[in-house]
C-alpha cells in the first residue's frame, strides 16, 4: 500500500514539473497554428523526457549522487563550469518567464497589471523554499497542479474530431509556413525536454533518500508522470485547435489563454485556466530555482537540503536566494511573459545536447550505477536523443529569427 | 591509484563526516633526481578559477586581496588524505579550516539573521 502511494505521489509530483508556462503556451501555439498537426511533436518530446527521468532517476537511487554531482566528478571542473554556465543562464530566463506565468495569472484574477505582481510573486516563492521542505513543495504544490486536469476534461468534452487527433500523432509534414511549423516544433521540444526536469528529478531522488530498492519505483512515477503530463499537454493543444484555430485567432498575448476553456466550462473556465497557469507556474518556478541552487551546491560541494534549516546550509541558502532576486530582476524590466516564455523555450532547445551527452558515459558508469547500466536499447534511445538534441541546437537560433513572430 | 580519476573534484568530508567541499586541485612536489610526490590536495576558487585560465584565476585573487579576502586555496597535506570508492576524506575538523569560511561567514552575517533561518 505503501509503495502505491508514493508511486501515485510520485506521478502526479512528476506532472507538477511537467507542466508549466512553456509547455501550456507552446501546445496552445501549436493548436492555433497547426489545428492537430502538431501532437506529434509533444508525444516525441515525452518519450524522450521519459527515458531521462528514468535514467535520472535510476542513477540517483542506485549510486546516491546527484547528474550534476557526477559530472563535476566524471568531466572534470572545466566541463562542469561550461555546463554550469549555460545552464544557469537559460534556468535563469525560464525562471523569469514563470514568475510572469504566475504575475498573469494574478493579472487575470486581479486586473492589476501583471509587473506590479512581480514583487509579491517572487516573495511568496522564496518564503515557501525558506519555510518549507521539499516534502511541501514537491508534493503540496503538485497536488494542486491536478487542477490542469481541466485541460483534459475539457478536451473530452468538446468531442474533437478524433480520426484527426489520432492523425495528429503521426508526424508530418506542415501543409503550410514550414518555418513557423518546425519553429513550434522546435519550442515544443524544449519545453518538454527540459533539463531542469531531469536534473531536478536527480536531486528529488537524493531528498526522498531513494536506494536500488527504488528502481522499480522510478521507473513507473517516471514513465507514469511524464505520460499524464504530455496528455495535459495534448489537452491544451485540442482545445486551442477547437477554439481558436477556427477563429484563426494567433496566440499573441497571454490575456487570450483564459478563451481556451471558457467555451467549454462558462464563467468557471476563466477561473480553472487562472488557477491551472498560476499554480502550474508556481511549481515550476518553485522547482527551477531549487534546481539552480541544487546545481550550484552539488557542483562546488556544499552541504544542499531543502529539509534542512536555511542557516545550516547558508550558500545553499543564499544561492537560491539569489537566484529569486535575479530572475524577478528580468521580470520586473516588463518584457512581455510571452516572448520570454518562447525565447527561453528555443534557448533551451539550443543548450540541450550539453546536458544530455553526459548520461551516455553516466548511465554506463559500472562505478556509479553497477548492474544497473543501461542496456543496449536504452543507449540506442539516448543516442537517439542526443540526435534530436544536436539538430535542435542547430536549428532552434535560425527558426527562432525566421520563424518565431 | 589514477590521482584524476579517483581524487580530483571528489568530495571531501571531514574526520566526522561533515562535507568540506570539493578536491579542487592537488599539488604535486618535484625535487631533483627524486619521482614527483603529492603533497597537498587544494580547496578554493582561485585553484578552480586558474583551472579554467590562468588569466582569470589572477584576476579573481586580485579581486579578492582588493577587498582584503585571502585568496589562496587551502591545502591539506596529503598524509590526512584517504581515498576511497567516488569519496575523499580528510583527517581534519572543517569548522576548524578556511574551507568552510564562506559558509561560517554568511550564516553569521547574512543568512543567519533573517528571520525563520
Amino acid at each position: 500500500m505503501k509503495k502505491i502511494v508514493e508511486i501515485a505521489l510520485g506521478i502526479v509530483t512528476s506532472v507538477g514539473g511537467f507542466l508549466e508556462i512553456g509547455s501550456i503556451t507552446t501546445a496552445a501555439q501549436a493548436g492555433a497554428d497547426f489545428t492537430f498537426q502538431l501532437i506529434w511533436a509533444i508525444l516525441l518530446g515525452g518519450l524522450c523526457i521519459i527515458f531521462l527521468v528514468e535514467q535520472a532517476g535510476r542513477f540517483s537511487a542506485v549510486s546516491g549522487r546527484t547528474i550534476p554531482d557526477a559530472i563535476r566528478e566524471r568531466f572534470g571542473f572545466n566541463y562542469f563550469a561550461f555546463l554550469y554556465i549555460v545552464l544557469a543562464l537559460v534556468s535563469l530566463l525560464v525562471l523569469a518567464a514563470e514568475i510572469g506565468g504566475v504575475c498573469i495569472a494574478l493579472e487575470l484574477a486581479t486586473g492589476i497589471y501583471f509587473q506590479w505582481w512581480t514583487v509579491p510573486a517572487a516573495l511568496v516563492i522564496w518564503l515557501l523554499i525558506w519555510k518549507g521542505t521539499f516534502g511541501v513543495i514537491e508534493k503540496g504544490i503538485s497536488v494542486l497542479g491536478l487542477v490542469t486536469l481541466c485541460f483534459v476534461v475539457g478536451a473530452v468534452i468538446i468531442n474533437p474530431p478524433w480520426s484527426h487527433v489520432l492523425r495528429g500523432a503521426l508526424p508530418a509534414l506542415p501543409h503550410t509556413n514550414p518555418v513557423h511549423y518546425w519553429f513550434i516544433v522546435v519550442s515544443i521540444l524544449g519545453a518538454t525536454i527540459s533539463p531542469y526536469l531531469y536534473f531536478f528529478y536527480s536531486s528529488g531522488a537524493i531528498e526522498d533518500e531513494w536506494n536500488e530498492g527504488h528502481v522499480g519505483v522510478n521507473r513507473i512515477i517516471a514513465t507514469g508522470g511524464m505520460t499524464f503530463g504530455s496528455v495535459i499537454s495534448i489537452g491544451v493543444l485540442i482545445l486551442a485547435a477547437m477554439i481558436f484555430a477556427p477563429q484563426g485567432v494567433k496566440i499573441e498575448h497571454y490575456t487570450q489563454l483564459p478563451q481556451l476553456l471558457v467555451p467549454v466550462f462558462g464563467y468557471w473556465g476563466y477561473w480553472l485556466l487562472v488557477a491551472s497557469v498560476g499554480i502550474a507556474c508556481l511549481g515550476a518556478a518553485l522547482e527551477i530555482t531549487l534546481e539552480i541552487a541544487y546545481f550550484t551546491a552539488q557542483g562546488f560541494g556544499w552541504n544542499w537540503s531543502e529539509n534542512q534549516r536555511p542557516k545550516d546550509e547558508a550558500r545553499f541558502a543564499a544561492a537560491y536566494t539569489l537566484t529569486i532576486i535575479i530572475a524577478a530582476l528580468v521580470t520586473i524590466t516588463g518584457i512581455d511573459p510571452l516572448k520570454i516564455t518562447i525565447f527561453s523555450m528555443a534557448l533551451t532547445a539550443a543548450t540541450l545536447p550539453v546536458s544530455i551527452v553526459p548520461f551516455l558515459f553516466l548511465m554506463n558508469d559500472y562505478s556509479y550505477v553497477r548492474v544497473y547500466r543501461n542496456g543496449w536499447f536504452s543507449n540506442a534511445v539516448v543516442i537517439a536523443i542526443i540526435s534530436i538534441a544536436f539538430v535542435l541546437a542547430l536549428v532552434s537560433i535560425p527558426l527562432q529569427i525566421f520563424g518565431g513572430s | 591509484m589514477d590521482l584524476i580519476r579517483d581524487c580530483l573534484d571528489k568530495k571531501i568530508d571531514d574526520r566526522f563526516k561533515r562535507r568540506m567541499g570539493r578536491v579542487d586541485g592537488i599539488v604535486l612536489e618535484v625535487e631533483p633526481g627524486r619521482p614527483p610526490r603529492v603533497a597537498y590536495v587544494e580547496i578554493g576558487v582561485k585553484t578552480l578559477m586558474n583551472r579554467l585560465s590562468r588569466r582569470l584565476g589572477t584576476a579573481i585573487a586580485h579581486l579578492l586581496e582588493s577587498r582584503h579576502i585571502e585568496s589562496a586555496p587551502y591545502r591539506i597535506p596529503w598524509g590526512k588524505i584517504k581515498v576511497g570508492v567516488n569519496e575523499v576524506r580528510a583527517d581534519v575538523e572543517a569548522e576548524k579550516t578556511p574551507a568552510l569560511e564562506w559558509e561560517l561567514w554568511l550564516r553569521k552575517k547574512v543568512i543567519g539573521r533573517i528571520p525563520g533561518a
